[in-house]
């Protein structure tokens, strides 16, 4: 059925129509072509999407209707009452040959030399519905771009997108999802006629984040990838299904891998409705790059002599061993501590989980290495925030969105995609409320921009202005206004540069709604004041009754964050979660918990002497480079597992490499809390190994054993995600103290460190493709900003905080609109975090024009 | 800015009378036009600024439509109709005529900016054929001479 309207209708209302003498009833608005599909009759189609709007472009998918003179094109046609359609009568088939004849009729047919053989709409539907020969003897019209032309009249339009116009068959697919699903435009079609080209926008290129996907809708090879073309052909290669490694919603993918090379050669979509709508952002599609990379660390080392040299697994194990162990026998377990990526599956957490507090009977571990101050007890308001139940696919049925404290096009790419699809397809209305602008904020219907830091701030002045509007229940607006009616609505609008009417205005469209969105994404989760934030959440949610007609939740960031949640890795698990390991364990450390913070502040104190990461790069993303590097460097034995060399691996005394996602087996828990299974795509690369066999293997050096066989780790974890990890939000309305902000003397410009659109992390720096879109840090300023330092775009800029500097290019941003500074954390040729002091609540900076 | 404040005032203008912005990409390519006698993708970006339209989007639309201009013109369009009556009655040998006389091919500019030579289909004055367009106006009956004389009279800017 047409997305478009499966939403309006009603059970009720439908329609009974006859498709090859089979009556089918459908929702009302169905299109014939879907309708068909639903009985399994397969029409060929060239311009059709299952998440586009239909545009009639191709007229492969004839039909004959009865009472209609002429065919139809069956995906632009809707199915009504009492319609006799046949999809397969003889002038149907005449149809489909006139329309592939005419289609070819420029074509080059150069199917030997072209990419897309093999897995090409046009060649396939030829083959089944054309005629073998043509009626137009004249000469084909050919595009040709004498400069710029490459071999066989290819043409690079982006990063990675190369275009071949002779190819193309005028579906419009690329052109229609770029702008109707991802809102962008830089690729079009001009001219007319035969003289139609696609192309990108004149003086740019086709390079916004979800670019790869025009390549994979396009139903033949005008649009091929670099990542991917003149490798092997498609036929030669086999398919394996995972998840998206880099995102938190779980994005399904399909891996494209050859045995003999054991080699990985692409990522293809594998659509799920309620996560991804088949869309890759590029960081899903390029990411994978990562694993064939030839710079991921291939053996083991050990450090000899102040230096790191290759060794085996026996030999480093054997060092960890002496170590551990004597850190372990001496001081006791309480003085080793551990940081785990929350990107690694369900069993590699879970066993370093049971490593550390079995083995080394120590509770020091976390899975949040770029979050300064996390919060050291169980129930925080944040930590409650965030495990609040949360649908994707809720999204577009939702008529009123608020994303706050978010920047989704650099944080979660499906969410900001399913957001654009409410607004296009079911008219949901999005509010977008944000300390700076954000690209979300053109579909939105209001954008309301705050000063940074004062989030908790514009929720108080929304839950006062509904109490004072009585918008909302009134016992509930008494309790909450005793709580937080120090400041009047009037001086919050001040405090946070936003105005009480669109105060009002948010108000009036949560308390209206019938069902509600509210996102709320890592600009929160990075402050220092979450708890704070999310106390304000809290009393919204009570107020309005969000959740009773909708949800909010602080959306979780990476691949297995939630998993890492519900598996207690951090060191103050859920309570239930606790007794339960206690349950399974028989034992549970009663030794002080310490988070990432505390952890490196013991370090410093050389309390905490052996520490192993895995996956986790602190020395990169923590955010405040100096803390973390005085804490690492102090520390007597430090082993990092990784599959590259990073900022962290560096100063380990044992490094060893790690595998990737693609190499093993591994559930993955989702934003939603859905466990998914990325399947082993090829053999481990190298010497790599998964975290749970290292974990294995570092336990048993110690004597001890962390589990008898897979089926007990199993059975374990399946234990642990039994258990309902939402927590319960407090009864009661909460006080929110208000502090006055700090001032920002001689560092005038707020700073935000967060992923560049094309990275997430610091592992996507590996992948060639992406780095073709980003490849190095840049400060994003707004043209105002830009113009009042007086920089252009590109120019360098020094970029100065209290504690560090650095000199990188300054790029204009065609979004914001305020003074604030966006700066990359993805690469390692600029240390971004060195200007972060974990201590403020917002960090600020010194912008000046670099003189040559 | 290459569009006059006159030009981006009557563009906001038309703008605000649309209920989509999008609606309003054809008459503001057509008020620069107006301006200009051309429009090109400086043109478009201007635009876009102006009634907040991705600048793809207006590309687009005015790659579509062949009556705009993409360069510079001379300051006297010379139209010459060569469909099927004006074919028949000599538009060939107007257009030959004007290639000699002006030095320039079809589709081209004298470099003093003056003229631009083009054909063009049908122009509805068929039984005046053969005929010229030269800006908004119709010449119409033509004979070498009158042809000669004409372009004698563009050159004395008469
Ligand atoms: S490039 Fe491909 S997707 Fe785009 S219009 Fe042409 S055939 Fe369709
Ligand atoms: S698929 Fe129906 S016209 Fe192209
Ligand atoms: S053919 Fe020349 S005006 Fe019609």
């Amino acid at each position: 059925m047409s997305e478009v309207v499966k939403e309006k209708i009603t059970a009720v209302d439908t329609v009974t129509c006859t498709i090859d003498g089979q009556q089918i009833t459908v929702p009302r608005g169905t299109s014939v072509f879907d309708a068909a599909g639903q009985i399994g009759i397969v029409i060929p189609a060239f311009c059709n999407h299952a998440k586009l709007k239909p545009v009639g472009a191709c007229r492969m998918c004839y039909v004959e209707i009865e009472k209609m003179p002429k065919l139809q094109v069956s995906c632009a046609t809707m199915a009504t009452d009492g319609m006799v359609v046949s999809t397969n009568s003889q002038q149907v088939r005449e149809g489909r040959k006139a329309v592939i004849e005419f289609t070819l009729i420029n074509h080059p047919l150069d199917c030997p030399t072209c990419d897309k053989g093999g897995e090409c709409d046009l060649q396939d539907l030829t083959f089944d519905h054309g005629y073998d020969d043509s009626r137009f003897g004249f000469d084909k019209m050919r595009f040709i771009e004498e400069e710029k032309r490459d071999t066989f009249d290819d043409l690079k339009i982006g990063p990675e997108i190369v275009l071949n116009r002779n190819r193309c068959i005028l579906c419009y697919k690329c052109v229609r999802a770029n702008k109707e699903a991802f809102g962008e435009y830089d690729i079009g079609a001009f001219e007319r006629g035969d003289l139609t080209e696609i192309n990108a926008t004149p003086g740019g290129e086709v390079s916004n984040p979800f670019s790869g996907n025009l390549v994979e809708i396009c139903p033949v090879g005008a649009l091929t990838n670099s990542d991917w073309r003149y490798k092997i052909r498609v036929w030669l290669t086999k398919t394996v299904p995972s998840i998206c490694n880099f995102s938190g919603s779980g994005t399904n993918i399909t891996f494209y891998k050859e045995d003999h090379k054991n080699f990985v050669y692409r990522v293809t979509s594998r659509c799920n409705d309620a996560i991804d709508d088949g869309w890759l952002s590029d960081i899903t599609r390029y990411g994978y790059q990562i694993v064939n990379s030839e710079s991921r660390l291939k053996t083991p080392l050990i450090k000899k002599g102040g230096k790191q040299v290759k060794a085996s697994w026996d030999e480093a194990l054997a060092v960890i061993k002496k170590h551990m162990g004597q850190i372990k026998d001496q001081s006791g377990g309480v003085c080793i501590g551990g940081l785990i990526s929350p990107s690694l599956d369900n069993a590699s957490l879970y066993s370093f989980s049971k490593l550390f507090r079995t083995v080394f009977k120590s509770n020091n571990i976390d899975f949040r290495g770029d979050y300064r101050y996390l919060p050291s007890v169980t129930d925080s308001l944040f930590t409650i925030a965030a495990s609040q139940p949360f649908s994707i696919s809720d999204i577009e049925k939702s008529d009123v969105i608020i994303t706050f404290g978010t920047d989704l096009i650099r944080e979660h790419h499906n969410e900001y995609l399913k957001i654009r699809r409410a607004v296009n397809f079911y008219n949901s209305t999005v509010y977008s409320v944000n300390p700076y602008a954000v690209k979300t904020a053109d579909i939105a219907k209001s954008e309301m921009v705050y000063s940074p830091g004062t989030d908790e701030l514009v929720i108080n002045g929304i839950c006062l202005v509904a109490i004072e509007k009585k918008l909302v229940n009134s016992s509930a607006a008494a309790k909450l206004k005793s709580k937080i009616s120090k400041l009047s609505p009037g001086v919050l609008a001040k405090l946070t540069g936003l105005s009480k009417e669109q105060f009002e205005e948010l108000a009036e469209a949560i308390s209206s709604a019938k069902k509600v969105t509210f996102i709320v994404g890592e600009i929160v989760a990075r402050s220092l004041d979450r708890d704070k934030i999310c106390a304000a959440l809290s009393n919204l949610n009570k107020l309005f009754g969000v959740q009773d007609k909708g949800q909010l939740a602080v959306l979780s960031r990476y691949a297995n964050s939630k998993g890492a949640q519900k598996l207690g890795l951090s060191a103050t698990p859920y309570e239930i979660v606790k007794d339960e390991l206690k349950k399974i364990w028989g034992e549970y450390p009663d030794c002080q918990p310490r988070n990432t913070d505390a952890m490196i502040n013991l370090m410093k104190k050389e309390e905490i002497k052996g520490f192993i990461t895995v996956g986790a790069n602190p020395m990169r993303l923590y955010p405040d480079r100096s803390f973390a590097s005085e804490g690492l460097e102090h520390v007597d034995f430090l082993v990092a597992c990784d599959m590259f060399e990073t900022e962290t691996t560096e100063l380990a005394d044992v490094v060893l490499p790690l595998c990737s996602w693609a190499e093993y087996d591994g559930d993955y828990i989702n934003l939603e809390g859905k466990v998914q299974t990325g399947k082993q795509a090829i053999k481990p690369k190298y010497e790599s190994k998964a975290a749970f066999e290292i974990m294995e293997l570092i336990a048993r050096q110690l004597g001890a054993k962390l589990f008898e066989n897979e089926q007990v780790k199993n059975e374990e974890i399946e234990k642990l995600l039994k258990l309902d990890s939402v927590l319960p939000w407090p009864d009661d309305f909460l006080k929110i103290e208000y502090e006055k902000k700090s001032s920002q003397d001689g560092y005038p410009v707020p700073l935000f460190i967060c992923d560049d659109p094309h990275h997430s992390g610091h592992l996507t720096e590996k992948s060639p493709s992406l780095l073709n879109f980003s490849d190095s840090a840049y400060v994003e300023l707004s043209k105002g900003l830009a113009a009042k330092i007086g920089v252009a775009d590109g120019d360098p800029l020094r970029v100065e905080s209290p504690v560090g500097k650095i000199v990188v290019p300054a790029k204009i941003s065609p979004v914001l609109n305020s003074d604030v500074a966006i700066i990359p954390r993805n690469f390692s040729s600029t240390q971004t975090t060195s200007l972060l002091m974990r201590k403020k609540r917002v960090d600020s900076v010194k912008l000046t024009r670099v003189e040559e | 800015m290459i569009l006059s404040e006159k030009t981006v005032k009557k563009i906001r203008e038309k703008a605000s009378k649309y209920p989509k912005r999008k609606g309003a990409i054809l008459p503001s390519l057509t008020l620069a036009y107006k301006q200009l006698g051309y429009v090109d993708n400086e043109i478009y970006i201007e635009i876009s600024e102006v009634i907040n339209v991705p600048q793809l989007e207006i590309a687009e639309a005015a790659s579509f439509y062949t009556m705009f201009p993409k360069k510079p013109r001379g300051k006297y369009l010379l139209q010459v109709c060569n469909n099927i009556s004006c074919a028949l009655l000599g538009a060939d040998a107007m257009v030959d005529r004007l290639e000699e006389k002006l030095a320039i091919k079809r589709g081209e500019t004298t470099d003093d900016g003056l003229f631009t030579l083009i054909s063009v289909e049908c122009l509805g004055s068929c039984c005046t054929a053969p005929m010229i367009q030269i800006n908004d106006d119709f010449h119409e009956n033509l004979t070498r001479e009158k042809l000669d004389k004409l372009l004698e009279s563009l050159k004395n800017g008469k």
